[in-house]
């Protein structure tokens, strides 16, 4: 291993660090990643980005700040998850210097579990406390008559719900910079905040695949015989199912949510995961280090997720990157096909879905941006996908 | 090897009969039937009216009975190859499938030539060029090619070539001219393949970008083998030994690739025939789910299911067939 590259760190280096820094030599990877916490960003700030709530307003003289009633539950829950993400990562930043290599990754799970709980229990408390609330005051009407003045609103003062059938489909312009679509929406800011259903079905759909990936595939590859039979015929029977078929069917049957979307993804594509995991540890259970875990009375669960699992992980962590650009991907296809989000919840396939219009008019910038965000948010996803594989992948490591 | 073959179809039996449990359960699982959405709320007739008209529909569809014998009876029809009726159509579910499978078929079997006639020189070319300028294109556009999304494409092919608003070069929609029924069979011919110029290029560009990756590996891990080199040493010409040595032992995932494609090629692709209103598989498939045509839906399922069952085996006994080094008997 080069020695000079530890640098200032007194411990050893970790595998994950070891990925880390080879996935950063890359330029490229590096801007992907750069593109998708932007993303990130753009989403959870979006209702500052674009809302035609002002941040501050005078109204026969008063200073009101009407972006804070704006915010809705689900704002909440979205700030709360970005900063105990932050939270996370240094966290993950400080454990580099203070926690030895070999300890870390039982540190990393605690502190992961700890966060997950803090958001749930956050989520519930914040759909407990915050009201449902709207807002329906045309704070511009108020100005243009001359009863509100100073007003400080957002780079694009529109909000995703609001109809405007005065400017409907208007191509590209100074007020509207991506265009309106058919209800007079400002195509920019339904894109601005319909980047937080493709971000979040990316992210949610391929957590929950690859928990039930990783717990069957890992039943599975340790106890195998009987048991990885039987459970093969099942997996078997998900990969045999059409499985874009299998989400739309249940899709259109199952009231439309964004949740239920997630969800069914979710449920359709682990079977990658498990049979990656299950050949890991086909391999890891003959291992010394099992065998002692094993002897020494583990329980199983720590023998498998705590001891294994670190070892076998790798090309989950790959697998998890390309799945997030595939639940984006059909996240938009089914909008597309009008299985997605109830309107007026703007999502990125529904948008693009209405550039041609039903009298034949090709209004193409309904289709072209919304379009290009999906094309850029997959690209990006796909070429970390490729950037972690070849960073982990050791033959190459050696080879170049 | 028919020891082989015989326990792999015996294995396939309860891994269909899961299939068809499946998706059996979800399509009665789910919330609302098939008599309510077409009846709506009943309409003129006056409740009781309504709810007869309603029983009788439910017992003519056979949805009246407990949900484990109408399993029962569709899978005693299925197995007779007898998928029931459409209840949207009315009529056969299987006169459906023989009307539209020639559709999707024609489609698919176009991108999938198309397919593999630019993708086998491209990963060959790739490789030989291997780390220079041609090679690092490539991929650089494939990759492009595999993210973009099929339903913008398909938009915007349609807006820009088919529409009004630009240019008028193809048909938006559909598979024939409406007088196509009249045209001599030349004419009629270049109708219908001026109406599959758009939908066949939505269908093949991502599959350039996969077959071509693999063809690239493929050829990669031969060239660098060590009978490649010795190949070179006898002193082989260059074509000699990238054709005839390598290329011939590269060609083997691109093999089972074409097995696995088989479920593809008939179940045929929702959104693009939706997109161009392509009266294929896709769009039965589409139609019979919004309107919960039930028989249909379990029967494009179940066939998509047996055909994936079915190309994996063939992928694996076409994997054992260009490769004598793999044993049948080692191999569940």
């Amino acid at each position: 291993m080069d020695r000079r590259a530890k640098g200032k760190s007194e411990w050893g280096v970790s595998y994950g660090e070891m990925v880390a820094r080879e996935f950063v030599k890359s330029r490229l990877n590096v801007a992907c990643l750069v593109f998708i916490v932007f993303l990130f960003a753009v989403a959870v700030f979006a209702p500052f980005l674009a809302n035609d709530k002002p941040f501050v307003i005078h109204i026969e003289g008063k200073l009101h700040f009407p972006i804070s009633k704006a915010l809705q539950a689900n704002d909440y829950c979205v700030f709360l998850a970005a900063v105990v993400g932050l939270i996370q990562l240094l966290l993950i930043r400080r454990n580099r210097r203070r926690i030895d290599p070999s300890l870390r990754g039982a540190v990393l799970w605690r502190q992961i579990s700890v966060s997950s709980l803090v958001i749930l229990a956050g989520v519930i408390l914040i759909f407990i406390f915050v009201p449902r609330r709207l807002d329906a005051t045309d704070y511009r009407a108020m100005i243009a008559s001359g009863k509100a003045t100073g007003a400080i609103f957002a780079p694009i003062p529109y909000g995703y719900a609001r109809t405007d059938l005065k400017v409907r489909e208007q191509p590209p312009s100074a007020e509207h910079w991506l265009g309106t679509d058919d209800v007079g929406s400002d195509v920019l800011c339904r894109l601005i905040h319909g980047s937080r259903i493709s971000l979040s079905v990316g992210f949610v759909a391929v957590g929950i695949s690859s928990v039930i990936g990783i717990f069957i595939g890992a039943i599975l590859g340790y106890f195998g015989g009987k048991v990885d039979f039987v459970g093969m015929r099942a997996v078997e029977i998900m990969m045999a199912i059409p499985t874009f078929f299998l989400i739309i069917t249940i899709v259109a049957f199952f009231p439309r949510s964004l949740l239920n979307i997630m969800v069914i993804i979710g449920i359709t594509s682990w079977t990658g995961d498990a049979r990656f995991i299950r050949a890991e540890f086909f391999k890891l259970r003959k291992q010394d280090f099992v065998q002692a875990a094993v002897s020494l009375g583990l329980p199983l669960r720590s023998i498998l997720f705590r001891h294994m699992l670190p070892n076998g992980i790798a090309p989950v962590l790959v697998n998890a990157t390309f799945g997030i650009a595939g639940a984006i991907f059909i996240e938009a296809a089914l909008s597309f096909l009008g299985f997605g989000v109830a309107p007026p919840t703007p999502s990125w396939g529904q948008m693009l879905s209405l550039g041609v219009s039903t009298t034949g008019r090709f209004l193409w910038w309904l289709t072209f941006f919304p379009g290009l965000a999906i094309f850029f948010t997959v690209m990006a996803y796909n070429l970390v996908g490729e950037g972690l594989r070849d960073a982990i992948d050791p033959r190459l490591r050696k080879a170049a | 090897m028919t020891t082989y073959i015989a326990r792999r179809l015996l294995l396939m039996i309860p891994t269909l009969l899961g299939i068809t449990v499946m998706v059996f359960a979800i399509s009665r699982i789910a919330p609302g039937d098939p008599v309510s959405l077409a009846m709506g709320p009943g309409g003129q007739l006056d409740a009781e009216r309504a709810a007869d008209v309603r029983e009788a529909r439910m017992r003519l569809y056979g949805l009246d009975k407990p949900v484990y014998i109408q399993y029962a009876i569709w899978l005693g029809r299925i197995a007779r190859l007898d998928f029931g009726d459409s209840i949207k159509h009315h009529r056969p579910v299987i006169e459906l499938i023989k009307e539209r499978l020639p559709i999707t078929l024609t489609l698919n079997l176009l991108a999938f030539v198309i397919v593999y006639a630019v993708s086998l020189p491209l990963g060959v070319l790739a490789a030989v060029q291997h780390k220079r300028f041609f090679d690092r294109a490539s991929s650089v556009v494939l990759f492009m090619l595999w993210s973009l999304p099929v339903m913008w494409v398909g938009q915007m092919l349609i807006g820009y070539f088919c529409g009004p608003t630009f240019k008028q070069w193809f048909p938006p929609a559909g598979l024939s001219s409406n007088y196509a029924d009249t045209l001599p069979f030349f004419p009629w011919l270049a109708d219908r393949l001026w109406h599959l110029v758009l939908p066949v290029l939505c269908l093949t560009y991502t599959g350039f970008a996969y077959l071509t990756k693999q063809v690239r590996a493929g050829m990669l891990d031969s060239l660098r083998a060590d009978y490649v080199r010795t190949a070179r040493a006898k002193g082989l010409s260059n074509a000699v030994v990238i054709f005839r040595h390598a290329f011939r032992n590269s060609v083997i995932p691109v093999i089972t690739i074409m097995a696995t494609l088989l479920p593809a090629m008939l179940g045929g692709s929702v959104i693009i025939e939706r997109i161009f209103s392509v009266p294929g598989m896709g769009l039965l498939a589409f139609e019979a789910v919004t309107t919960r045509d039930y028989n249909v839906v379990m029967a494009v399922a179940t066939m998509g299911g047996v055909l994936n069952l079915v190309g994996l085996l063939l992928g694996d006994i076409a994997y054992a067939i260009v490769d004598p080094r793999i044993s049948f008997e080692s191999a569940v």
